[in-house]
């Protein structure tokens, strides 16, 4: 399975760092789901649940309280407020 | 002679207490410091990685009618304050003060109880301010911007330059400047890239907000071991020369004394 960086930050700190294989959650114009090899993509999050596939198979689910998604290249940056 | 002794003794006794103290504070002081380093750095990191992807934003043409971005109209300014809870860190609290005097300021939202006090605002304790009251400051503040209350906000912290010095400094942070971008990004948007700024600029703005609270902290627990620890070295030499005055004193009084009775015997 492939996997790709992951990082998840609020301005508390850096909260998730590490390899993920899909990040679920809900972007302003609808949910998505986000894996490795994703075009470049930035979008708004709102106010949802977030899922986090590990590449052990377990799921992390976290809340988003707003934020802004980026995929880049190099990886995958949930930044806003977010909690476990 | 036996007058001036005691007083002396006394007085070598109410330094050494204070000089307890000052040690007692630049301890606390020191057991602070590196977790206010840590915060400090995480505070950065994720106001580093926001910002650049509003730069990347900000350069776009499309986001240009942002009402984030307009040139302001007249010059009221917002200013977010942040000073410590406490006092006894040097100048510290002073120095952020003073730089607000000389700012234009029509209103203020102060952070820490010393700026809370003198500014009567809300209280928010510096060491304590934690990302859901970022938040929702820079929610209230942002939207308070867009509807036109203010034209510009800046936020007046303390710039942790190393353990032995730290200044006051003031980051504008809205309007948001525009940065000149030399390629254009191939990435997605979605929806459009005015509307992500729009909504990421109040996550964008506590972000700042939280590194500049969080690097506030850190220098005041560094301006007060600072401050303790030449207030200990002042209340060491202080007790030194008392020391001495007292040994004076009283050695003059043993050397009277011998005086009077050889005067005496001497009879």
């Amino acid at each position: 399975m492939r996997t790709f960086l992951l990082n998840i930050s609020s301005p508390d700190g850096k909260l998730f760092s590490g390899e993920a294989v899909m990040i679920t959650l809900r972007g302003i114009e609808g949910d998505l789901a986000v894996m490795a090899g994703h075009i470049p993509f930035i979008t708004s999050v709102v106010p949802c649940e977030v899922k986090i596939t590990l590449p052990d198979g377990t799921e992390k689910v976290g809340h988003a309280d707003g934020g802004l998604l980026t995929v880049a290249a190099d990886g995958v940056t949930l930044l806003g407020s977010f909690h476990w | 002679m036996g007058a001036n002794i005691k007083a002396l003794k006394t007085r070598i006794r109410s330094v050494d207490s204070t000089l307890h103290l000052t040690r007692a504070m630049g301890l606390v002081a020191s057991s602070k410091i590196r977790r206010a380093n840590e915060a400090m750095n995480g505070g950065k990191q994720y106001a580093a990685a926001f910002g650049s992807v509003v730069d990347l934003l900000t350069a776009c043409p499309e986001c240009a009618h942002s009402p984030y971005m307009k040139e302001p109209e007249g010059e009221r300014t917002c200013l977010i304050v942040i000073a410590g809870d406490r006092g006894l860190a040097g100048g510290y609290n002073a120095n952020v003060f003073r730089l607000v005097a000389e700012l234009p300021h029509d209103r203020i939202v102060p952070i820490g109880k010393r700026a809370c006090d003198r500014y009567k605002g809300e209280f928010f304790s510096s060491e304590v301010f934690n990302g859901a009251q970022a938040t929702d400051m820079a929610r209230k503040l942002c939207a308070a911007y867009v509807a036109g209350e203010f034209d510009k906000l800046g936020i007046v912290s303390t710039k942790y330059v190393s353990m032995m010095t730290q200044e006051a400094m003031v980051t504008w942070v809205l309007p948001l400047e525009r940065t000149e971008q030399a390629e254009k990004v191939a990435a997605v948007f979605e929806p459009d890239e005015e509307s992500i700024l729009n909504t990421a600029v109040p996550d964008y703005v506590a972000g700042i907000l939280m590194r500049c609270v969080r690097e506030s902290f850190a220098s005041e627990v560094a301006a007060r071991r600072m401050a303790m620890d030449s207030a200990g070295k002042n209340a060491q030499s202080m007790i030194d020369n008392l020391q001495l005055q007292y040994n004076r004193a009283r050695q003059g009084a043993i050397t009277q004394e011998i005086t009077e009775i050889v005067a005496g015997a001497g009879e």
